[in-house]
This record gives structure tokens, C-alpha cells and sequence, in this order.
């Protein structure tokens, strides 16, 4: 019987004791052995630079590999990274690189043009199938050849000129091309490794393990411990190590924000990666300088897969992005000073900023979906919304599916799946709805929009659309700004009247930081160069 | 507890040994109690949707997340919906999974296991070894391999549930048949010309009872938060539906700001469990026929 009891209380703790948090570790003694602590979020897909394409990915990838430019951490100007100097001709179609001599690989190797030139390559051929592979697409000739028409890279415009020289010819002026250098789909790897665990298009080679990770960033992978610790200690080899105060990284991939949260409070985290909408209003006024709240070049919207029925109409998939309150959601649940967004590009984005055709109108919208013949809702097929694992995004899908029953009568599913599998669902297209985001790689509105062309990478919603494709493209040969952003609006109301994505707000940067934490700076990319990072004791 | 002593029983005072076991159980306040309250649960559960004051699913987002008041008794969740009719409306779920998984555990589970047993042999070595390969299976894996299969249903979670739950009681009820496979009873049934079949569902089972009741009361409450650990790992029921494994479960990621979403289905889950526990304890001394009578 006492027995039974025990047993029966243990069942009904569990739930309890599940959420507490597995870490030993103490933010006190991190502060002596410059060890940061750091919420991830959630288990990287991988940490191959040409095959990642989510956040959690760029925070880890950003510590082991560098670039040909880095950034400064406070205003993301251009900085010296691989490369320690630049030219760029007057017509802005062919820049230059010198890389720096005393940049090595993490297993003493010299960083040299060859490894980028193939880097490159790598990125661009059709077999890896990179979804980012479009990011090159600005240089000369890279898309006929990510596409096939050209079998030659020499006819790209990513060139050797000599063992420490890299020079690259665009298509058009670039005004956003320096930032696209710290992006990580165009960071360099190594070929030695790359060649010794596949080839050089193999997308599941095992090169990105721990014990065969080689990098130039300023730390190396030290421990990758399937979800529960990616960790990364100091790189000796690094040209800049004597800027680079941390001796390790610690990434948690935690995915519940509850349980993040816990944990900075335990002080086994100095900083999260996001704060639970209920728990915002808490650190405002109790410790409001724990807090970070600031402008984050970010959207969040919802994918329609256009070649489902009934969202291969656009009517349906105007109407459903007619029917929600967005202010309710911002208010009401994310409660992190979000702003409702009917524009896939934020406002203000480099002085860009769209009209949009999509306006909260319930009216409107069942007329719509009348039109498609649904009336009120009569005969619409069930259909699933899927998002990944956490309670912040389960709740917005609740929300939504609540207004869109009201709205227009019809009764949507729920499903969530966890990071990886998430991805992998969405880049096949086997979704009807599935939530999504998208963070700027670099500050240009083209970031958002030249997503959404025609069979582009990062599409994933099946959305062609012949206008679009030309705009985006017109866009990229235009140097003068007032005519590119001209372009980038047309664009961008063929993706309002078309919706195969529905904008729901627009982000803001939400974190819990511990005061030991320095050299992190707010910006709106939300990079931080862990090399400018230290951990100094306060009282 | 023989045939023979069933018999004596009979002659003398015409009172069976069910009937034994019900006054014995009547005399037993605590399981009485636990079983007055699973009925009600049950009946709550049955009647919920003409009863519940409120729509489940319908939200107030304005209103957001309320402490108890007059308009709602247990408060409301941070999409303003009644706790009350979100709990009543999640032990249906729960109810329906804790007593459907566990029939099917039992099912499948006790004739496996008396059958394995009495067969005794190659048979029984073949039927363990099956039930060992099964347990070896991670069993998570093979839910989620089951949901995958066929799709994402509530019914199915059940059988999926069910089906892994019956490994257990199949060990049980075998160990508890080979003692009991060599008693004169059996030997007796088995000299009367009775098929195995027979014997086993006559002679053995209410046998077993006992142990086979104590271990239905645990595995109640264990699919209860099975069934709340697999809706939140999205394999599931899915939102807006709830159980009260799931209310718990959000409740704790809100228990500071909002201590009245863990609380009451907290609450309600645990007077369910402790109803469980008292009336499998009583049921167990009740229906023992090794009890003495009085």
C-alpha cells in the first residue's frame, strides 16, 4: 500500500521533474575559466555552412568558421576577416581580396584563395542541392552553373589570382555584397577534410563531426553530445587569438523556453535565446535590466503549400490571411512588443518599406472564400498546420486556428514536429500550412524577397510566378536605390495578392542576459561575434 | 480456496464467493469512496458536452488568463477559455485512454500470459521470447513508429498505448499460472475431461485476480501521462482537444504567473489516481480467496 502511494506520486511528479533542467554547471566559476553558457534554441540540423539554414545553425557555424569579411559587433560594418583587405573596381562589378598570411585552419594549415574558390564550388554544384546556393547567385555565372548550364567553374566569377589573392566578378553592382561575406553559406571549408569523409558534393558526409571538424574561425568543435551540448573551445591556430577572450562555448539546444528560462535563473545560462511570453512582463518590472527587448530584422509568417487543394487558390489563401487579428497575437500572445506585419520585408528595412494588399477584413475574406466555394466554410477540406516543437509557436497556431474557425467556418489541424524533421517536412513540401521565419542574412530588403523566385532554395512553398522572378531580377541590375526598391515593391505586391506566405509579425529580439556578459552588442542581425565576447565579475 | 470449499460455502449459507468479496469490499470506506468518485468522474465525463459551461475551444483573448471568479470557477488559460470546461472536457480523453489502453493491455496481456503458463514448454519459451524481443523495442520508437504507420488518431493512440502496455501483465499473470499450474485444483480440473481453455479462464484467472487488478490500478495512471507526454511531442491529440496529462503540462510552464492552470488539473488527476490506488487495494483484499472469511 505505502508502496502503491509512492508510486502513484511519482507517476504524478514526473511531469514536474521532467522540466527541470538537466545542468550542473554554475555561471561563477564560468566567469574565471571564460566559459560562456548559451541557450540555443534547439538541436542544429547540421553544421555544414552550405547545407544550414536556420539560427540556431548560423549561432554555432559563426564560432567555427570565418569568412572573407567579417563584422564590426556593434554597427555590422565590414571588417577584416579571412581576407585583410579589399578593392573594388569603380564599376562595382569586381572586388578584390587579400587573405590574410597568418590565417590558418584549425589544424595549422594556411587559409588560402584555392579553399574559397572551392568553398565556392561547393556551395554552387547542382548535386549538393544547397538550398542557400542562390546567396551566389550575384556572382558571374554561378547560377548556370548551380543549374547546370555551365559544367566549368572556371567560367564563374570566383578566381585565384594567386595563392593569397581571391577575386570575384559580379553579375551587377551589389550594394549589399560585402555583408553577404559574413553570411555562413559563404564561408570557406576545408578541402582535405571535405575530401576525406566524401565528395565534395556529398551532403551526408560525416566531415562535421566533432573528432573531424576543421575550421578558421576563432574556436573549434571540441564536443557535439546529440541534443544536450555543442561545445567549443579557444582555437590557438586563429590569426586573431589574441582578441579572443573566451576559452569555450557552451551551446544548450533547449527548446522549451519555460525551461530556458529556469535555467538563466539557476544562473547556468548567461544568455537565452528567447523569454516566454508570460514571463516578459515579470523582468520589466522586476529586473528590467536582465531584459533585452530591441528591433530584429526578422518575419514570421505561415507557408501555403500552393500546389494543395484547396491553397492552390489564391482566393482561399487571400482569405485566410485576411481572417486574423494580428494585434491580437502580438498582444495577447507573444507579448514581446512585436509588430503586426502584412509585408513579408519589415518596415523600414534600409529605408524599404511596401504598401500591402492584405488588411484584417473578415468580411472581405469570406467573401473571398465564397467565391472559391467555400462558402462559410462548407466543404473545406481538412488540412493540417504544422510548426515546430515549442510553446511559443504552439500557441500562435492555436490562435490562429481558433480565428480562423470563427472567421470562416472551417476546422484546420494541428501538428508540430521537432527541428530537424520540421525542416526536412517543409524543404520537401509535404505540409498544407507550416509556420515559418525568416531572418535577414544581411540588411537589403532582397534578403526577404529574392527567397520567394521561381524553384529558389528557401521557396518551399511551391510559388512561381513569372513578374516576380523579373522584378526580383530587374532589381539586382539597378544600382540606383529609389528604381531597385521601385522594383522590389512590385514585387512584393504580387507576394501580397498572391500570399504564399501569410505575414504575421514582424520580430523583435527577445533575451535574457546575465550582467558578467560583454561585448554584446544589439543589432538588428543579432550577430555577435563571440570574439569580442567576455565574461567580467560584477557586484 | 478449493473447489471443495466453494461447495461447502454453497450448502450451508448459499453465499458465493463474489458475494464474499462484495461484502468485504462494501465494509472498505476508502475504496468505497474511490469508487463513488470515479463514477462521478465517469458520469462528469459522459455528460460533459451538455453540461460544460462554456465552449472549450472558443477564446477570449482579450480576456486572456483569469484567476477563479464567479464567471469562471477554476479560472481561465492565457487564451481566456474555461479551466472548468477544459478539464471536464479533458477527462474525457483521459478517462477514455486510461480505461481503453488499459483493457486492451489487459486483454491482450493476461491471455498471453496464462496461456504462455499453462502451455508450458517450447510454447511458453517461444511466447516470452517474443514478449523479451518487444520489451527490447524502445518503446517510444515503437509508438511513434505505429502513429507514423497509421496516421495520427486518437483511437489509435489507445490501441498504440494499449499495445505496449500488455508486456508487463503478461510476465505477471505467467509467473503467478506456473504456481498455480501445478495445484491439485488444476490437476482435478484436469482430470474432470476440462479443456485448457476452460481451465484457464475458470480456474486460473480468478486466481490471479489479485495481482492482476494491483497492476491494472498502476498502469491506469501510467498511460494517462503517456498518452500527455505523446500529445506533447505532437503524436497525440492535438489542440484545441486537451487532457488533463496536457493541461498539467502547460500548467507547469505557466506555474508561477498562473498557479491555477497547474493546480486543479493537477488536483483532479491526483484524487483520480488515489481513487484508483484505494479501490485496486481494496479490490485486491476483497476479491484474495485466500482471505479468510469471517
Amino acid at each position: 500500500m505505502k508502496n502503491l502511494l509512492r508510486r502513484c506520486w511519482l507517476l504524478g511528479l514526473f511531469f514536474l521533474l521532467c522540466s527541470c533542467g538537466p545542468m550542473e554547471s554554475n555561471l561563477d566559476s564560468a566567469t574565471d575559466a571564460q566559459i560562456l553558457h548559451l541557450g540555443n534554441g534547439t538541436e542544429p540540423q547540421g553544421l555544414d555552412p552550405h547545407l544550414a539554414t536556420g539560427v540556431p545553425e548560423h549561432n554555432i557555424i559563426a564560432a567555427l568558421l570565418e569568412g572573407l569579411v567579417g563584422e564590426n559587433p556593434k554597427d555590422l560594418s565590414p571588417a577584416p576577416g579571412a581576407a585583410h583587405s579589399w578593392e573594388i573596381s569603380n564599376d562595382l562589378l569586381t572586388y578584390t581580396f587579400h587573405l590574410n598570411p597568418q590565417a590558418k585552419w584549425s589544424n595549422g594549415d594556411p587559409v588560402t584563395a584555392d579553399d574559397f574558390v572551392y568553398s565556392w564550388k561547393r556551395l554552387l554544384k547542382p548535386d549538393l542541392a544547397a538550398e542557400y546556393a542562390y546567396q551566389l547567385f550575384v556572382v558571374k555565372n554561378a547560377r548556370e552553373f548551380n543549374q547546370g548550364n555551365i559544367q566549368d567553374f572556371n567560367q564563374v566569377g570566383a578566381k585565384a589570382l594567386d595563392r593569397l589573392t581571391f577575386e570575384v566578378q559580379l553579375e551587377a553592382p551589389t550594394p549589399y555584397f560585402l555583408s553577404l561575406l559574413s553570411h555562413y553559406s559563404t564561408f570557406p571549408v576545408h578541402r582535405e577534410t571535405i575530401e576525406k569523409f566524401g565528395a565534395i558534393d556529398d551532403p551526408g558526409s560525416l566531415w562535421t563531426r566533432a573528432e573531424n571538424f576543421v575550421g578558421n574561425g576563432p574556436f573549434i568543435l571540441a564536443e557535439w553530445a546529440l541534443n544536450r551540448i555543442i561545445r567549443v573551445e579557444k582555437n590557438p591556430h586563429y590569426w586573431d587569438s589574441d582578441t579572443v577572450t573566451l576559452n569555450e562555448i557552451r551551446f544548450y539546444p533547449i527548446d522549451n523556453g519555460v525551461t530556458e528560462e529556469r535555467m538563466f535563473r539557476s544562473r547556468t545560462l548567461h544568455i537565452t535565446s528567447t523569454v516566454p511570453a508570460e514571463k516578459i512582463e515579470k523582468y520589466r518590472q522586476k529586473s528590467p535590466e536582465l531584459l533585452n527587448i530591441s528591433p530584429y530584422l526578422g518575419s514570421y509568417f505561415y507557408r501555403f503549400n500552393v500546389n494543395k487543394p484547396p491553397l492552390d487558390d489564391p482566393r482561399v489563401r487571400k482569405a485566410l490571411a485576411m481572417s486574423i487579428d494580428r494585434l491580437k497575437i502580438v498582444e495577447a500572445i507573444t507579448k514581446g512588443g512585436q509588430i503586426p506585419a502584412y509585408n513579408l520585408t519589415p518596415a523600414n528595412t534600409l529605408g524599404y518599406t511596401s504598401e500591402s494588399t492584405i488588411v484584417f477584413d473578415v468580411e472581405q475574406a469570406k467573401l473571398l472564400l465564397a467565391e472559391a466555394g467555400y462558402s462559410g466554410g462548407v466543404g473545406f477540406p481538412e488540412i493540417n498546420i504544422l510548426y515546430n516543437t515549442s510553446e511559443g509557436h504552439r500557441k500562435i497556431a492555436v490562435a490562429l486556428q481558433q480565428m480562423w474557425k470563427q472567421a470562416l467556418g472551417i476546422d484546420l489541424k494541428l501538428y508540430n514536429q521537432d527541428w530537424k524533421s520540421f525542416l526536412f517536412t517543409v524543404s520537401n513540401m509535404d505540409y498544407e500550412i507550416a509556420r515559418g521565419s525568416w531572418i535577414g542574412d544581411y540588411v537589403d530588403p532582397n534578403t526577404f524577397l529574392d527567397m520567394f523566385v521561381s524553384g529558389g532554395g528557401n521557396n518551399q512553398t511551391g510559388f512561381s510566378n513569372a513578374e516576380y522572378d523579373r522584378s526580383i531580377r530587374s532589381a539586382a541590375k539597378t544600382i540606383d536605390m529609389k528604381q531597385r526598391y521601385e522594383y522590389f515593391q512590385r514585387a512584393e505586391k504580387i507576394l501580397t495578392d498572391q500570399v504564399p506566405v501569410m505575414p504575421i509579425y514582424t520580430y523583435t529580439k527577445l533575451y535574457l542576459k546575465a550582467p558578467e556578459l560583454k561585448g554584446w552588442h544589439n543589432n538588428i542581425l543579432d550577430h555577435h561575434p563571440y570574439k569580442y565576447i567576455y565574461l567580467e565579475k560584477t557586484d | 480456496m478449493t473447489a471443495n470449499q466453494t461447495l461447502r460455502a454453497d450448502t450451508i449459507q448459499g453465499r458465493s464467493l463474489w458475494q464474499d468479496a462484495i461484502t468485504r469490499l462494501r465494509k472498505n470506506h476508502l475504496a468505497m469512496a474511490g469508487l463513488v468518485i470515479l463514477i462521478i468522474m465517469v458520469v462528469v465525463a459522459l455528460l460533459t458536452p451538455w453540461i460544460a459551461p462554456y465552449s472549450y475551444e472558443v477564446q477570449d483573448l482579450d480576456l486572456g488568463a483569469s484567476p477563479p471568479s464567479a464567471a469562471h470557477w477554476l479560472g481561465t488559460d492565457t487564451f481566456g477559455r474555461d479551466l472548468l470546461t477544459r478539464v471536464m472536457y479533458g477527462g474525457r480523453v483521459s478517462l477514455a485512454v486510461g480505461f481503453i489502453a488499459t483493457t486492451v493491455a489487459l486483454v491482450i496481456g493476461v491471455f498471453w500470459g496464462a496461456i504462455a503458463g499453462y502451455a508450458g514448454g517450447r510454447t511458453d519459451a517461444f511466447m516470452m521470447r517474443l514478449v523479451d524481443i518487444l520489451y527490447a523495442l524502445p518503446f517510444m520508437i515503437f509508438i511513434i513508429l505505429l502513429m507514423v504507420v497509421f496516421g495520427r488518431s486518437i483511437l489509435l493512440l489507445f490501441l498504440a498505448i494499449g499495445c505496449v502496455e500488455w508486456l508487463t501483465m503478461a510476465r505477471i499473470v505467467r509467473g503467478q499460472v506456473l504456481s498455480l499450474r501445478q495445484q491439485e485444483f488444476v490437476e482435478a480440473a484436469v482430470a474432470m475431461g476440462l479443456s485448457p481453455l476452460t481451465i484457464i479462464i475458470r480456474h486460473i484467472i480468478p486466481n490471479i485476480l489479485g495481482p492482476i487488478i494491483v497492476y491494472v490500478t498502476l498502469t491506469i495512471p501510467s498511460v494517462m501521462l503517456l498518452e500527455a507526454f505523446l500529445s506533447f511531442l505532437g503524436l497525440g491529440i492535438q489542440p484545441p482537444q486537451s487532457s488533463w496529462g496536457l493541461l498539467i503540462s502547460y500548467g507547469v510552464e505557466t506555474m508561477e504567473e498562473y498557479p491555477w492552470l497547474l493546480l486543479y488539473p493537477g488536483l483532479v488527476l491526483s484524487v483520480t489516481l488515489f481513487s484508483l490506488n484505494f479501490l485496486g487495494d481494496g479490490l485486491r483484499d476483497a476479491l484474495d480467496p485466500k482471505t479468510s472469511k469471517d
